[in-house]
């Protein structure tokens, strides 16, 4: 019996708009507002007009008054652009108590579901039901996405902690946390009763590429609130008065080293040696240099070196919310010495930072530590390689992970390969987990007894997501993880060229019959698939609660005091 | 004392002290047993198999890894100890008799067998991870026997090339005696087993000793060959290793599982005749 293959059209970008509600007269009346009014149309070429972006990436959303628009901690794929009303912005880290914010748990299986993958799990791999994506055609993603039931501020003196400050129509806001893959920094609700068009990533990547006036708008934004932001949140400057941070934040410069989609020169310079590599960094700060500002990471990733013979030795890797340069200023202030600065710090990558002039320092920040809260006074010193105390990384490890780029993990997969007896019972659960389809290799790069295996590291910076035209790829908004929708991946491989470690594969996809699934013109649709950390799954990873053996772990690389607990086991 | 300690050795010396704390009570139990003229044989019997039922759920909780039953390390740990528990108790059950009967010799057996396949497993699943790590690069088994026969490919063009370039024989020859049979098939399991290097030595040795009779260019492919002698030496170690470690198992499971049964025969026949 021959029957009919199972065909799809090719999965396009738009497939799928981000809000179905949106049609020719929202997107006439987006046109006619300043900044889109002043936008020039030809710019954009023909296959991404100005109007199929505003059609396709972006929805009308009203708010009313005290509803909460984002939260601070959730992650974000969009920003949103203020059509009338206001919003107000709550400032300050934890300004509005998390339970207020009616934060939910992220949603998993429930038993019966969990129950069912032992026995509805597909016999073929990679298979898909050709239905769902009939029926997305219809629908739009934010429709189905992970939107949050509205909630609603009440007696706000009462529950906010710190100031606030106003956005009024025309404005921007929500961009950071979009642009730069990171939490939104601040819970924003609105003020009045107010309309807002939320624009999709992608959309505003392409505004921004193709719109100069819209680019500066938001750059201008991204620079001012997080560099405010960011001072607000840092360890020392919370005692700050706000006119005192106002000053500061005035004589802060703002720098960026480094390119922005870092992963293709890195991909591109993997085989050089390290100590050549080390050359090509950009120099943020170097040893043995006057400490003429302090240092505040504000996004990306930093190598902190120190010369050590004929080459560089990595002492430590920053990333957002770590300082360098303070103890050398400290250092001098309390003690009248002229101490220079003891490591060198480079860009990994791509890396944005905030520089807090060394004047300022010692004229806001300094006074206001108490002397027992100074750190140590520098002394001289020889550190040899692999010098380490309990609960720090030893060298060649730190070398290890800067050299491939590991630092970027949240849940790095590390096996412990004298433990693992290559029983493959993590691949099985993982499987299981997964369909019957495991999301993981057990292979990868090696530092003596241990093995970064080739597993979605769901990055603090995922480069994966800078290219994907549909937003397929993105953040789970609770927890952070990077996962993918299948519904809305069109199988361009963007992603798995992105990754600098390999851990996305382009899967064939099949129906429940086992034959793959072909698109108009005969050719096999592909999906990207890759660990999405069993968000779903009630037990958390299935890969670390199937290891018998202690062999595997999922590490989040900024938390280096608990990895090296694990490596010291 | 106990900061300097490991996880590893605080969890060991914690499970140690359970499992000498719960034979204590059995063996406290058993004795509170014999002062009230009870069965013994009665208590030691069902405690024996209720633990030997418990530690076969191990199995059955590998196949659940989604579900919230406590991580599958916990376990192993569990099963470790309650299965010296288990032998403990055995050792009570039997008092130290030898079994009559072909039924009881069976059982009996039957139990030593499932505990010494145990420990076997225990201690090389301790023993050979290393040993696979430090060897030579690690391979998934499933492709061991592919990179088996692409290794005789790069080897016999090899000893083409050789032959070509150099209208030498030497290579030729040693490869149609001795080469191609350890090419072809896995070698020195046994040798593997016990974590010998002597017959990777000895063979590399051998061709050693052919330098003599090579002209130089000949000796560059010599080289090239002794590197692939080794490789398919780590092919051969890594898939014996890797294959008992995977494979003991079918030895262990299904010994439990008649253990389990004869068990159960065992103990109805006693409550029927006693």
């Amino acid at each position: 019996m021959s029957e009919a293959p199972a065909t799809i059209s090719r999965p396009q970008r738009w497939d799928v708009p981000f809000e179905s509600a949106m049609g020719a007269v929202a997107v006439a009346r987006i046109l006619s507002i300043p900044p889109f009014s002043q936008i020039d149309a030809s710019r954009f070429p023909a296959s991404t007009s100005l109007p199929d972006i505003l059609l396709n990436d972006t929805g009308l959303r009203s708010f009313k008054k005290n509803q909460v628009i984002v939260r601070e901690g959730d992650y974000g794929n969009s920003a949103f652009f203020i059509i009338t009303g206001s919003v107000r912005v709550a400032l300050g880290k934890d300004a509005i108590p998390a339970e207020v914010l009616g934060r939910r748990q992220p949603e998993k299986k429930d038993f019966l579901s969990t129950l069912r993958q032992l026995w509805g799990n597909a016999r073929y791999p990679e298979v898909r039901s050709l239905r769902r994506y009939k029926e997305a055609k219809a629908g739009a993603e934010h429709e189905k996405g992970d939107d949050t039931t509205a909630i609603f501020l009440h007696d706000i003196p009462s529950v906010l902690k710190g100031g606030t400050a106003v956005l009024t129509a025309g404005m921007f806001f929500g961009e950071i946390a979009a642009l730069s893959r990171t939490p939104r920094t601040a819970t924003i609700f609105a003020e009045e009763d107010c309309e807002l068009l939320e624009i999709r990533w992608q959309g505003l990547r392409e505004l921004r590429l193709r719109a100069p006036e819209i680019k500066q708008f938001i750059d201008t934004n991204y620079r001012k609130y997080s560099l405010e932001n960011h001072l607000r949140e840092t360890k020392y400057f919370k005692d700050l008065s706000p006119a005192e941070l106002k000053e500061v934040a005035n004589q802060t410069r703002f720098e960026t080293y480094g390119s922005f989609d870092w992963h293709s020169n890195y991909k591109k310079n993997r085989d050089v040696a390290p100590e050549e590599r080390i050359k090509e960094e950009p120099l943020i700060a170097e040893e043995g240099q006057y400490a003429n500002g302090l240092v505040l990471i504000r996004a990306g990733f930093a190598r902190m070196s120190q010369k050590y013979n004929q080459g560089e030795r990595t002492a430590s890797y920053l990333s957002r919310g770590q300082m360098f340069g303070f103890d050398e200023i400290a250092h001098n202030w309390n003690t009248k010495d002229s101490a220079p600065l003891q490591y060198t710090l480079r860009a990994l990558g791509y890396v944005d930072v905030l520089v807090v002039p060394t004047s300022v320092v010692e004229q806001y920040i300094l006074p206001k530590i108490p002397q027992a809260s100074f750190p140590p006074p520098i002394v001289a010193q020889n550190k040899q390689i692999n010098d380490r105390r309990d609960g720090e990384l030893s060298t060649d490890v730190v070398e290890f992970l800067v050299d491939n780029r590991f630092i970027n993990g949240r849940a790095t997969m590390v096996m412990d390969l004298d433990r693992c007896t290559r029983c493959d019972d993590c691949i099985r659960a993982c499987a299981s987990a997964h369909d019957n389809n495991p999301r993981f290799v057990r292979h990868g790069h090696q530092i003596g007894r241990y093995m970064i295996a080739n597993a979605c590291m769901h990055c603090l910076d995922p480069v994966c997501m800078i290219g994907c035209p549909t937003g397929a790829i993105h953040r789970n908004a609770l927890g952070g993880q990077v996962v993918i929708n299948d519904t809305t991946c069109i199988g361009c491989s963007t992603c798995a060229n992105s990754c600098p470690y390999n851990n996305i594969q382009m899967v064939e996809i099949r129906n429940e019959l086992g034959e793959h699934i072909l698109d108009q013109e005969n050719r096999p649709v592909t999906k990207a698939a890759k660990c999405d950390l069993c968000v779903e799954q009630m037990t958390g990873p299935a890969c670390v609660n199937a290891c018998p053996h202690d062999a595997l772990t999922r590490v989040d690389m900024q938390d280096t005091q608990t990895f090296a607990k694990w490596l010291q086991r | 004392m106990a900061s300097t300690l490991t996880f590893f050795s605080q969890r060991r010396l914690i499970n140690l002290g359970l499992l000498l704390s719960a034979v204590a009570a059995f063996w406290a139990l058993q004795e509170s047993y014999a002062n009230g003229i009870r069965s013994t044989g009665l208590l030691s019997g069902t405690a024996l198999f209720g633990t030997c039922l418990v530690l076969a759920l191990f199995n059955a909780r590998k196949k659940l890894p989604f579900i919230p039953l406590l991580k599958a390390s916990t376990w192993t740990q569990f099963h470790i100890y309650a299965g010296w528990f288990a032998v403990v108790v055995f050792f009570f059950h039997t008092g130290l008799r030898m079994p009559n009967g072909l039924f009881e010799i069976a059982l009996y057996s039957v139990f030593l067998a499932v505990a010494l396949s145990g420990v076997l497993g225990l201690i090389l699943s301790r023993i050979y991870p290393s040993r696979l790590r430090l060897y030579g690069e690690n391979l998934m088994y499933e492709r061991i026997p592919s990179l088996r026969q692409q290794l005789q490919a790069d080897v016999e063009k090899i000893i083409w090339k050789s032959v070509n370039e150099t209208k030498s024989f030497t290579l030729a020859r040693m490869y149609e005696s001795k080469l191609k049979a350890y090419f072809s098939a896995k070698k020195n399991t046994f040798h593997h087993l016990i974590g010998s290097e002597k017959p990777v030595n000895d063979l590399t040795e051998e061709l050693n000793q052919l330098q003599r009779y090579m002209v130089a260019a000949e000796r560059v492919f010599l080289a090239e060959v002794i590197e692939c002698v080794k490789a398919k030496d780590n092919l051969d170690m890594q898939a014996t290793c890797q294959g008992v470690l995977k494979y003991w198992l079918f030895i262990h499971i299904p010994l439990t599982f008649s253990l389990l049964l004869m068990g159960l025969l065992h103990g109805l026949m006693a409550l029927a005749f006693n």
